[in-house]
Protein backbone atom coordinates (compact mmCIF):
# COMPACT_ATOMS: atom_id res chain seq x y z
CA UNK A 1 0.00 0.00 0.00
CA UNK A 2 2.94 2.35 0.91
CA UNK A 3 4.55 1.73 -2.60
CA UNK A 4 1.11 2.72 -4.20
CA UNK A 5 0.80 5.80 -2.48
CA UNK A 6 4.60 6.46 -3.71
CA UNK A 7 3.53 5.71 -6.73
CA UNK A 8 0.59 8.09 -7.03
CA UNK A 9 2.91 10.45 -5.35
CA UNK A 10 5.64 10.51 -8.28
CA UNK A 11 2.75 10.85 -10.59
CA UNK A 12 0.90 13.63 -9.03
CA UNK A 13 4.40 15.59 -8.71
CA UNK A 14 5.35 14.88 -12.69
CA UNK A 15 2.60 15.25 -13.94
CA UNK A 16 -1.01 16.20 -12.40
CA UNK A 17 0.58 19.08 -10.53
CA UNK A 18 1.98 20.69 -13.20
CA UNK A 19 -0.90 20.13 -15.31
CA UNK A 20 -2.75 21.88 -12.79
CA UNK A 21 -0.31 24.91 -12.61
CA UNK A 22 -0.42 25.40 -15.96
CA UNK A 23 -3.77 25.73 -16.26
CA UNK A 24 -4.77 28.18 -13.09
CA UNK A 25 -1.76 30.17 -14.33
CA UNK A 26 -2.90 30.51 -18.43
CA UNK A 27 -5.81 33.11 -19.59
CA UNK A 28 -5.41 35.69 -16.78
CA UNK A 29 -4.06 38.65 -18.46
CA UNK A 30 -6.74 40.75 -20.28
CA UNK A 31 -7.71 40.12 -23.98
CA UNK A 32 -4.79 39.04 -26.05
CA UNK A 33 -5.01 39.05 -29.43
CA UNK A 34 -4.71 34.82 -30.44
CA UNK A 35 -4.95 33.13 -33.11
CA UNK A 36 -8.18 30.51 -32.72
CA UNK A 37 -6.83 28.38 -35.94
CA UNK A 38 -3.38 27.94 -34.56
CA UNK A 39 -4.89 27.25 -31.16
CA UNK A 40 -7.65 24.84 -32.32
CA UNK A 41 -5.87 23.12 -34.72
CA UNK A 42 -2.79 22.55 -32.43
CA UNK A 43 -4.95 21.05 -29.70
CA UNK A 44 -6.95 18.95 -32.32
CA UNK A 45 -3.27 17.21 -33.50
CA UNK A 46 -1.77 16.98 -30.17
CA UNK A 47 -5.11 15.26 -28.70
CA UNK A 48 -4.77 12.93 -32.12
CA UNK A 49 -0.93 12.14 -31.31
CA UNK A 50 -2.59 11.00 -27.65
CA UNK A 51 -5.17 9.02 -28.90
CA UNK A 52 -3.29 7.29 -31.44
CA UNK A 53 -0.42 6.40 -29.19
CA UNK A 54 -3.10 5.25 -26.54
CA UNK A 55 -4.63 2.86 -28.98
CA UNK A 56 -1.34 1.64 -30.72
CA UNK A 57 -0.51 0.40 -26.90
CA UNK A 58 -3.69 -0.69 -25.71
CA UNK A 59 -4.51 -2.96 -29.07
CA UNK A 60 -0.58 -3.91 -29.23
CA UNK A 61 -0.99 -5.42 -25.58
CA UNK A 62 -3.98 -6.99 -25.99
CA UNK A 63 -2.82 -8.91 -29.56
CA UNK A 64 0.49 -10.10 -27.65
CA UNK A 65 -1.71 -10.95 -24.94
CA UNK A 66 -4.32 -12.90 -27.04
CA UNK A 67 -1.13 -14.59 -28.95
CA UNK A 68 1.06 -14.97 -25.84
CA UNK A 69 -1.66 -16.75 -23.96
CA UNK A 70 -3.03 -19.13 -26.28
CA UNK A 71 -3.10 -22.90 -25.27
CA UNK A 72 -1.02 -23.84 -28.38
CA UNK A 73 1.52 -21.47 -27.25
CA UNK A 74 4.95 -23.26 -26.87
CA UNK A 75 5.50 -22.07 -23.32
CA UNK A 76 1.69 -22.27 -22.06
CA UNK A 77 1.39 -23.44 -18.52
CA UNK A 78 -1.61 -23.28 -16.29
CA UNK A 79 -2.15 -21.19 -13.85
CA UNK A 80 -1.91 -22.05 -10.22
CA UNK A 81 -5.61 -22.04 -10.36
CA UNK A 82 -5.99 -24.16 -13.07
CA UNK A 83 -3.69 -26.40 -11.92
CA UNK A 84 -5.25 -26.71 -8.63
CA UNK A 85 -8.67 -26.53 -9.98
CA UNK A 86 -9.95 -24.25 -7.14
CA UNK A 87 -10.63 -20.89 -7.96
CA UNK B 1 -5.56 -15.76 -4.46
CA UNK B 2 -2.07 -15.52 -2.44
CA UNK B 3 0.89 -14.23 -3.96
CA UNK B 4 -1.09 -12.26 -6.54
CA UNK B 5 0.41 -9.07 -7.61
CA UNK B 6 -1.87 -6.71 -9.00
CA UNK B 7 0.81 -3.73 -9.10
CA UNK B 8 0.76 -3.60 -13.00
CA UNK B 9 -3.41 -2.89 -12.60
CA UNK B 10 -2.53 0.16 -10.31
CA UNK B 11 0.35 1.27 -12.53
CA UNK B 12 -2.48 1.33 -15.64
CA UNK B 13 -4.93 2.68 -13.45
CA UNK B 14 -2.35 5.92 -12.54
CA UNK B 15 -1.20 6.29 -16.33
CA UNK B 16 -4.66 6.54 -17.39
CA UNK B 17 -5.56 9.25 -14.42
CA UNK B 18 -2.33 11.47 -15.40
CA UNK B 19 -3.20 11.09 -19.47
CA UNK B 20 -6.80 12.43 -18.75
CA UNK B 21 -5.52 14.99 -16.08
CA UNK B 22 -3.50 16.09 -19.11
CA UNK B 23 -5.73 16.18 -21.53
CA UNK B 24 -8.34 17.90 -19.80
CA UNK B 25 -5.72 20.39 -18.68
CA UNK B 26 -4.67 20.95 -22.25
CA UNK B 27 -8.12 21.21 -23.69
CA UNK B 28 -9.64 23.12 -20.42
CA UNK B 29 -6.61 25.81 -21.21
CA UNK B 30 -7.09 26.19 -24.71
CA UNK B 31 -10.82 26.72 -24.20
CA UNK B 32 -10.20 29.87 -21.56
CA UNK B 33 -7.95 31.19 -24.32
CA UNK B 34 -9.66 31.19 -27.29
CA UNK B 35 -12.69 32.63 -24.94
CA UNK B 36 -10.95 35.25 -23.35
CA UNK B 37 -12.45 38.30 -25.63
CA UNK B 38 -10.00 41.29 -25.94
CA UNK B 39 -11.27 44.03 -24.21
CA UNK B 40 -11.48 46.52 -27.49
CA UNK B 41 -13.35 43.75 -30.00
CA UNK B 42 -15.99 45.37 -32.11
CA UNK B 43 -18.88 43.69 -31.37
CA UNK B 44 -21.13 42.61 -34.50
CA UNK B 45 -24.32 41.33 -34.01
CA UNK B 46 -24.95 38.51 -36.39
CA UNK B 47 -28.48 37.68 -37.14
CA UNK B 48 -29.61 33.81 -38.69
CA UNK B 49 -32.56 33.75 -40.65
CA UNK B 50 -34.64 31.44 -43.04
CA UNK B 51 -32.25 31.70 -45.09
CA UNK B 52 -29.61 34.33 -45.03
CA UNK B 53 -27.35 35.93 -42.44
CA UNK B 54 -27.71 39.47 -41.54
CA UNK B 55 -24.84 41.92 -39.98
CA UNK B 56 -25.19 44.91 -37.46
CA UNK B 57 -21.85 47.18 -36.95
CA UNK B 58 -21.66 49.38 -33.86
CA UNK B 59 -22.11 52.13 -35.94
CA UNK B 60 -25.28 50.96 -37.19
CA UNK B 61 -24.06 49.66 -40.51
CA UNK B 62 -25.94 46.75 -41.64
CA UNK B 63 -25.24 44.33 -44.00
CA UNK B 64 -26.80 41.21 -45.92
CA UNK B 65 -25.17 38.07 -46.54
CA UNK B 66 -21.94 39.94 -46.73
CA UNK B 67 -19.58 40.86 -44.11
CA UNK B 68 -16.66 43.78 -43.80
CA UNK B 69 -14.09 43.60 -41.26
CA UNK B 70 -10.27 45.16 -41.39
CA UNK B 71 -7.50 42.54 -40.26
CA UNK B 72 -5.79 43.36 -37.48
CA UNK B 73 -9.12 43.87 -35.07
CA UNK B 74 -10.91 41.86 -33.03
CA UNK B 75 -14.34 41.17 -33.31
CA UNK B 76 -16.83 39.68 -31.10
CA UNK B 77 -19.98 38.50 -33.02
CA UNK B 78 -23.33 38.85 -31.04
CA UNK B 79 -25.39 35.70 -32.51
CA UNK B 80 -29.19 36.07 -32.66
CA UNK B 81 -31.58 33.62 -34.56
CA UNK B 82 -35.17 34.81 -35.81
CA UNK B 83 -36.90 31.36 -36.50
CA UNK B 84 -35.01 27.77 -35.94
CA UNK B 85 -31.90 27.05 -35.23
CA UNK B 86 -28.59 27.95 -37.27
CA UNK B 87 -24.91 27.97 -36.95
CA UNK B 88 -22.18 30.63 -37.71
CA UNK B 89 -19.77 28.98 -39.21
CA UNK B 90 -16.22 30.94 -40.76
CA UNK B 91 -14.71 27.77 -41.74
CA UNK B 92 -11.27 29.61 -42.29
CA UNK B 93 -11.05 31.14 -39.43
CA UNK B 94 -11.98 27.86 -37.05
CA UNK B 95 -15.39 30.23 -35.90
CA UNK B 96 -18.27 27.64 -34.84
CA UNK B 97 -21.45 28.89 -32.98
CA UNK B 98 -25.34 27.97 -32.59
CA UNK B 99 -27.86 30.87 -33.78
CA UNK B 100 -30.65 29.75 -31.21
CA UNK B 101 -34.06 31.91 -30.78
CA UNK B 102 -34.52 33.66 -27.90
CA UNK B 103 -30.43 33.09 -26.58
CA UNK B 104 -27.32 35.69 -27.41
CA UNK B 105 -24.33 33.26 -28.26
CA UNK B 106 -21.12 34.75 -28.54
CA UNK B 107 -17.96 34.07 -30.17
CA UNK B 108 -14.69 36.12 -31.08
CA UNK B 109 -12.07 36.20 -34.00
CA UNK B 110 -9.48 38.39 -34.69
CA UNK B 111 -8.53 38.49 -38.83
CA UNK B 112 -4.62 38.62 -40.03
CA UNK B 113 -4.96 39.26 -43.43
CA UNK B 114 -6.82 40.32 -45.85
CA UNK B 115 -9.01 38.22 -48.20
CA UNK B 116 -12.58 36.20 -49.06
CA UNK B 117 -13.86 34.06 -46.71
CA UNK B 118 -17.05 31.66 -46.65
CA UNK B 119 -19.82 32.09 -44.41
CA UNK B 120 -22.14 29.06 -43.74
CA UNK B 121 -24.70 27.72 -41.82
CA UNK B 122 -23.84 24.62 -40.08
CA UNK B 123 -26.83 23.34 -38.45
CA UNK B 124 -29.98 21.98 -40.82
CA UNK B 125 -32.07 24.84 -40.93
CA UNK B 126 -34.63 24.16 -43.59
CA UNK B 127 -34.95 23.89 -47.62
CA UNK B 128 -32.45 26.03 -48.79
CA UNK B 129 -30.03 25.02 -45.65
CA UNK B 130 -27.58 24.44 -48.10
CA UNK B 131 -27.30 27.92 -49.28
CA UNK B 132 -26.85 29.97 -46.37
CA UNK B 133 -24.10 31.31 -47.10
CA UNK B 134 -21.97 34.44 -46.93
CA UNK B 135 -18.96 36.38 -47.41
CA UNK B 136 -16.29 37.59 -44.79
CA UNK B 137 -14.51 40.62 -46.82
CA UNK B 138 -11.48 41.35 -44.81
CA UNK B 139 -10.09 44.34 -45.95
CA UNK B 140 -6.31 45.87 -44.87
CA UNK B 141 -6.43 48.16 -42.11
CA UNK B 142 -8.12 51.61 -42.93
CA UNK B 143 -5.33 53.26 -40.53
Amino acid sequence: MTSMVGLFLVLAVLIIIPAADYVFAAGDEPGEYVDRRVLIWNLFFRMMTVAFTVGAVVSGTMIWLVWRFRESHPKATPTPYEKEGVW
Amino acid sequence: MGGHSNWPEWIYIGIVIALMTWVGAEAWNVERLVEHIPADAEVIKVTGQQWFWSFEHEDGTKEIGELHVEAGKAYKFEIYSKDVNHSFNIHDYVVLMDAVPGRVNTVWFAPDKAGEHDIQCREYCGLIHYNMRGKLIVEEPSS
